[in-house]
């Protein structure tokens, strides 16, 4: 992960960026990067993307094995800007007087759309990751799809530092909102009993309100199924949506509670004696 | 910005209604160079998308009673950059804003000293396409202060200045702001002044500046007046926009004021201009507009493409039929 290996991930940046701007850009971002101008990281952060356009970058072969190697391949589809804030921030967090912090503070109280996503993707990348702990949690609580995609898509930050009440909640909302489930980092490990429960009510709120239920949901449960996770899950198998009755299959299958699988085996015998 | 009139107006005086008919400008788009959005509903949002509103500016201003802390006005400006830009994506309309300290809340000396501390952080933020609203109001010793610092900060960035005029006394103000803007070495074509009237107008456009017209029941402009200044001064270097906000006002002005123009017998290239392209040319003189984003054009940037689609998965607002009684 991001502080583990803090001088390839700034080599990485730093290669890329190069490659990807035009010699007075770089330049004027690598003195943006310097101690001297720790000050001044506030408004270089904020205009920077009037200096490097919003291209999305190009990577070389070797780059894009670099990016798999540390598991950050999505930073591909990243525009320059992104990239650049992420790498300024990333070098000043680091550098030995430690006053960027304050600054940072700052730049995520007056952020705008843009602004936001990036300071986001970057807390992973700073020194003293787990000072971002509170904000992150804060994060979840935004309406604005590209930041809530931002925090909860392809971050290795939630899974890896949020207490278990705030990744509750990030999930719970990924599935509100209808994030992408297949992009959250750690969601199989991060799995616990009660996010299990909070989303099987979630999926019966759904079933009474006539709405679907995106199947994702229904693998997170079946490590924990109990009698009222199943009751839940038994509502979806009178529903007719075959997608969903599937994935409720699939779970009770992998999962360890026997009156569920007895359930299925006579559902099974009933149907094939019809 | 307004405004005292009375919802008790007398309707007796206003005469039949003529209906708005949106198909004489179908297909066409606007620009709103002066619309307060946080004061509207996603109805308003709706109904302009619906009538071709493709892009807008909204100026930071006055919230109809005063601040007392710099976090409010700080709160005002991210919210300006950030929520309401998101809102307004969410119905295919790209938001712009201007950011600066507005008359009135400038003769709140103590609070505008601290203002004047945050603006640097906002003004160079994407899409911030300029200063404003600013200028005078009462006219007075610190209005006048708060708006030569503005400038300042306007030649420093190289960003474009919104100018509102004062209701009171405007003649005299509206030349004041001109003349203190050009001492400040400020060039006429940055300059936008706004509100103007058949008073203002002439004086405004030999001096090379921009003349935005604020199409607003009662106390601003009416529609038909604005058809004959058109017709009297031409198209050049006039826009009008709604300016609408939390008092009675009309987010459709512009696409109203279009249909009139056509109905009135202007050309649809004058109309164009006026509605559409001056704002957009004095705007993009900040480098903050990318006509690709809204315009419809194939030629869409990538990060344009790569906010839209993401937006889009995150569901693009979708659409309610207010006229059912069933609301699921």
């Amino acid at each position: 992960m991001a502080t583990d290996n803090y001088k390839e991930i700034s080599n990485l940046f730093f290669d890329i960026l190069q490659d990807n701007l035009n010699e007075a850009s770089f330049a004027w971002l690598q003195h943006a990067g310097k101690a001297s101008e720790l000050t001044k990281l506030g408004q270089s952060f904020v205009l920077l993307p009037r200096k490097t356009g919003k291209l999305i970058i190009k990577i070389s072969s070797n780059q894009l094995k670099t990016l798999e190697k540390l598991e950050l391949t999505t930073i591909k589809e990243w525009t320059v800007d992104r990239l650049a804030r992420v790498w300024l921030l990333h070098s000043q967090s680091y550098q030995p007087a430690g006053k960027a912090k304050a600054v940072i503070e700052n730049l995520f109280l007056s952020a705008e759309v843009n602004e936001a996503v990036a300071l986001y993707l970057a807390i992973p990348f700073l020194s003293e990751p787990e000072s971002w702990i509170n904000q992150c949690t804060e994060g979840i609580r935004s309406n604005i799809g590209v930041v809530l995609e931002a925090i909860m898509e392809n971050n290795p930050y939630p899974s890896k530092y949020l207490s278990e009440a705030a990744w509750n909640q990030l999930v719970l909302k990924a599935f509100f909102t209808e994030k992408n489930i297949n992009n959250i980092i750690g969601l199989a490990e991060r799995a616990n009993a009660s996010l299990a429960l909070t989303l099987s009510d979630y999926a019966r709120e759904r079933y009474a309100a006539g709405r679907k239920v995106n199947p994702a949901l229904w693998q997170l449960t079946a490590p924990f199924l109990d009698e009222k996770i199943f009751e839940a899950m038994k509502i979806g198998l009178q529903k007719q949506d075959t997608a969903d009755k599937m994935a409720i299959t699939e779970a009770i299958k992998s999962s360890d509670y026997k009156p569920a699988k007895r359930y299925m085996e006579d559902l099974a015998f009933s149907e094939s004696s019809k | 910005m307004c405004c005292s009139s009375s919802i008790a107006r007398d309707k007796a005086t206003m005469g039949e209604p003529e209906a708005f008919d949106i198909s004489v400008v179908k297909g066409m788009k606007f620009f709103d160079p002066h619309v307060h959005m946080t004061s509207r509903t996603t109805d308003d949002y709706q109904a302009m998308a619906d009538a071709g509103v493709v892009a807008l500016v909204e100026p930071a201003f006055w919230l109809g009673q005063p601040r007392t802390g710099i976090d409010s006005f700080r709160d005002y400006y991210s919210s300006l950059v950030g929520w309401e830009r998101f809102r307004s994506s969410q119905f295919g309309i790209k938001h712009y804003c201007t950011i600066g300290l507005n008359s009135r809340e400038a003769n709140n000396e103590r609070l505008a000293e601290q203002v004047m501390e945050i603006l640097p952080l906002f003004i160079y933020k994407e899409g911030v396409v300029g200063i404003g609203e600013i200028g005078f109001d009462d006219q007075t010793a610190a209005e006048e202060k708060y708006y030569r610092l503005q400038l300042e900060l306007a030649k420093e960035s190289g960003l474009p200045v919104q100018v509102h005029t004062p209701h009171r006394d405007k003649k005299k103000g509206t030349q004041r702001s001109m003349d203190i803007a050009l001492e400040h070495g400020l060039s006429p074509e940055q300059i936008i002044i706004d509100h103007n009237n058949e008073e203002t107008v002439k004086e405004v456009l030999e001096r090379g500046f921009y003349a935005a017209f604020t199409i607003y029941p009662f106390t601003k402009m009416g529609n038909e007046r604005m058809v004959d200044i058109v017709k009297q001064y031409g198209s050049s270097k006039i826009m009008v926009n709604s300016a609408a906000d939390w008092g009675i006002s009309d987010p459709l002005a512009v696409p109203k004021t279009a249909a009139l123009m056509k109905l009135k017998g202007i050309s649809n290239e004058d109309i164009e201009l006026v509605t559409y392209r001056n704002a957009i040319n004095a705007f993009a003189q900040s480098g903050q507009i990318d006509e690709a984003d809204f315009a419809g054009s194939v030629s869409i940037d990538q990060s344009g493409k790569f906010e839209g689609n993401t937006i889009l998965r995150g569901g693009q607002q979708p659409r309610t039929d207010k006229s059912s009684i069933i609301i699921s």
